[in-house]
């Protein structure tokens, strides 16, 4: 009760200072992590409802994949972590707004987004649309021809199902619908992306489904930072983090943790970045 | 209705070539086909929601003539859940709740619900909008002048007829202005249907402008299309209740 | 009216027996009982959210549709005729529409010349969002309001060399807001009852919460049946008491006048 009065007292007051007082510093270029630091707090952005990447425990805390990244983040910084709450719809705005000082969001890394910000490299995930089905419904792409699937609204992807598959997307204003649907028989298989089904699968509530297919294709998933920090001290830095992560294996620790899914790619990441020390070993 | 489109077509390719304003539902025919689906179920699902709105309306009215207190109660407790809780989450109980329950076919592999996501919306939007039709009909009966009942039983009629040919018809009479402004909200509230997926105009836009992102433009059409359906039922209930106004009863 | 009080509760009381009995009949799955039993806290942090807009958006409805409608009545046309057009608008669109067009045409961030940016986050949009449908009933209201008042008030008034809006402001006025209070009590349930749509844009009230939760809780269909009461309840249990007030205060007026 406590708690609901001082939401309550704590958002009329955020709307009276949004309205009316809130006026969002600019960043000059390269002095971000001086700035992070100094304030002892670093911002991190990160979806709210995306198990098992980032999504909400019963108590209101935040837990996944991402949010391990980013408590590691402020644990090399030395600085306290503050998880900012974002949407695939907002969130290169709030990371140009300075609202939050990075970004660990499931985002694709597509060329008209580098335009806006700095998406650092190497990718943190790769993922792409597939399908979740029950067992032995459909063994190909082509199977969906004429039937109904189980979509989100406003998924970019949504219109390829259509158009080069000719299946009938029905559309839910979230992922949990769309999978009570899929479950309630409403559609004949889950329109998303593969590392969403996989950790579904392996969460062991849905006996008797499978990703049939292949995903469609794989497109690497990017953390960012704000454009001018790119190359700048956050932007070098969080690059280095992604590297070791790879290269150290906590990625491959961390797919495990999560069960996001027997996925090649981590592995071959890991294969990839891993510095071979074997000449270390003087004998 | 592809000849609508070769007719219009022209201009708005036109005007997209010339302006970069996109409204490609009305000349891209396979977004066309969107907008003509989604025109077909909003109009399809106002009409059967209004209808059944109206069938319980008088149901529950006439119940509320019986003797029985039970049945009295049962629907004044109907009325009130369903008039004071939101009709989104009524949508999402009916549909994913009491939905997981309904009969299914089986379609080869995946099962095909007896009820539809159309049928579920058209059950509960026919269900809330009765809960106000109800009231509206209980008033009306109530505002029969006792003197014309009596008069029908004195010449021999049974209470069910009297009900069927004097009360009802001089009720809807008395009552239509306060059901013409329910049912005209309930028009706008079946746009609800979005959000348990039946393919109705918002839903088919959003389609749209999430994979040719002509976001204003699709607001535009999707606004014009409810403000100008909306307004068509009210001027058509409005004549009605021209039509049927009694005469020397205006309150 | 007491007899529709008690059947209201009685209802309520039936169906919150029946529903766990059916919902445990059927699948397999978690009691869905028990696991909403743990996420109520979450929930309720979400409803007062709802509460916050409801709140919000009438505050800027009542100021917004006072104005709107005092320009309705006014005798300048330029005044009037716009006012109108832009009441009956918005009367005649539904809020689902209103709200996306609000989400999608007004920017995140808005600059203000000499003042520095505005950050508008999605619920401050839907609080505006909502607030746009009650501020042109509360203009249609109040104009029907002063519609009311007989022709012959009007005609003291001016006897007794009152400007027009001299007369509207001590003679006219005072006696719509009686009536009209009942109208906007209604209108305020109504805008609780319609801050559930805020949860498609992705504001975490009451319903996303409770959405947010059943995916955290494993989506199992055992939960949906609860959840989803949970939710009615809620509501309900805070709009039933202003819908009582209304009606009374109605009633009285009724018997008053």
């Amino acid at each position: 009760m406590r708690k609901l009065v001082s939401t309550l007292c704590s958002g009329v007051l955020s709307a009276v200072l949004s309205a009316g007082l809130l006026a969002v510093p600019a960043h000059a270029s390269g002095d971000h992590m001086k700035e992070v630091l100094d304030r002892g707090t670093i911002r991190i952005g990160v979806l709210g409802a995306l198990k098992p990447w980032a999504y909400r425990s019963e108590d209101g805390n935040m837990q996944g994949f991402d949010i391990d990244l980013a408590s590691r983040i402020a644990e090399s910084l030395g600085v306290d972590l503050e998880l900012v709450e974002v949407t695939s719809v907002n969130r290169m705005e709030f990371l140009q707004q300075g609202r939050v000082d990075m970004l660990l969001a499931g985002m694709y890394d597509k060329a008209e987004r580098r335009k806006i910000i700095g998406i650092v490299e190497p990718a943190y995930g790769a993922s792409g649309p597939s399908l979740m089905a029950k067992k032995g419904l459909i063994s190909s792409w082509d199977d969906i021809k004429g039937k109904p699937v189980c979509a989100k609204q406003g998924v970019i992807y949504n219109s390829i199902a259509e158009t080069e598959f000719g299946a009938t997307v029905v559309a839910f204003t979230g992922n949990a619908e769309a999978k009570e649907g899929l479950r309630s028989g409403k559609c004949v298989a889950w329109f998303y992306d593969d590392t969403i089904i996989l950790p579904e699968l392996a969460s062991g509530e849905w006996d008797g489904y499978e990703m049939p297919v292949e995903a469609l294709n794989s497109n690497p998933i990017g953390a960012a930072v704000a454009i001018e920090e790119q190359d700048g001290a956050l932007g070098v830095f969080l690059s280095g983090m992604i590297y070791r992560w790879h290269s150290d294996g906590t990625f491959l620790e961390l797919e495990e943790k999560w069960k996001v899914g027997p996925s090649s790619w981590y592995a071959k990441e890991h294969e990839k970045l891993h510095w071979d020390t074997s000449y270390l070993v003087s004998e | 209705m592809d000849a609508i489109l070769t007719l219009i077509a022209p201009f708005f390719r036109d005007l997209y070539e010339t302006t970069g304003i996109n409204f490609n539902v009305f000349y891209d025919p396979y977004q066309f086909k969107r907008f003509l689906i989604g025109a077909e179920n909003s109009i399809l699902l106002i009409l059967a929601a209004i209808l059944l709105s109206v069938i319980v309306g008088v149901a529950g009215a006439a119940i509320q003539q019986s003797r029985s207190t039970w049945l009295r109660w049962l629907v004044g407790g109907y009325i009130q859940l369903f008039r004071n809780t939101p009709p989104m989450v009524q949508l999402l109980f009916f549909y994913f709740g009491l939905g997981a329950y309904a009969p299914q076919v089986d379609m080869g592999g995946y099962y095909q619900p007896m009820v539809s996501a159309f049928g579920w919306a058209v059950i509960a939007l026919g269900i809330f909008g009765g809960a106000f039709n109800v009231e509206i009909f209980r008033s009306g009966i109530e505002a029969v002048p006792k003197a014309t009942l009596e008069a029908a039983e004195s010449l021999g009629f049974k209470p069910w007829q009297t009900f069927v040919y004097f009360t009802l018809p001089l009720a809807f009479r008395i009552c239509l202005p306060a059901l013409t402004t329910n049912l005209v909200s309930l028009a706008k509230t079946t746009s609800l249907a979005y959000v348990i997926s039946v393919p109705e105009m918002a839903n088919m836009l959003n389609q749209v402008w999430s994979s040719t992102f002509n976001i204003p433009e699709m607001m535009a059409v999707l606004f014009c299309f409810y403000v100008g359906v909306v307004w068509l039922l009210a001027a058509f209930l409005h004549w009605l209740e021209r039509r049927l106004r009694l005469r020397g009863y205006s309150k | 009216m007491k007899s529709f009080a008690r059947s209201g509760v009685l209802g309520l009381v039936c169906a919150f027996i029946a529903a766990p009995a059916y919902a445990a009949d059927v699948s397999t799955g978690p009691c869905g009982f028990c696991v909403l039993w743990d996420w109520i806290p979450f929930i309720l942090n979400g409803f007062a959210l709802n509460v916050v807009i409801s709140i919000l958006a009438m505050m800027l409805a009542l100021v917004l549709g006072i104005g709107l409608g005092l320009m309705q009545i006014s005798e300048s046309k330029l005044a009037s005729v716009p006012a109108r057009f832009v009441t009956q608008l918005l009367r005649n669109a539904p809020w689902i529409v209103i709200l996306f067009m609000i989400m999608s045409l007004i920017p995140y961030r808005i600059e203000v010349q000499g003042w520095g940016n505005f950050i508008l986050s999605d619920w401050i949009k839907a609080t505006f969002a909502f607030s746009l449908p009650v501020m042109a009933n509360v203009s249609e209201i109040l104009r029907g309001a002063v519609a009311s008042v007989p022709k012959g008030q009007w005609e003291s008034a001016e006897s007794l060399a009152f400007s027009r809006g001299q007369s509207l402001r001590w003679i006219i006025l005072p006696q719509c807001v009686k009536q009209m209070i009942p109208h906007l009590m209604n209108w305020f349930a109504l805008l609780v009852l319609a801050t559930p749509l805020a949860s498609i844009i992705g504001v975490r009230e009451a319903v996303g919460s409770a959405q947010a939760a059943m995916e955290s809780a494993g989506s199992s269909p055992t939960l949906l049946i609860p959840f989803y009461f949970f939710l009615m309840m809620i509501f309900f249990i805070f709009i039933y008491p202003v819908a009582i007030w209304s009606r009374r205060l109605e009633r009285n007026y009724a018997i008053n006048s």
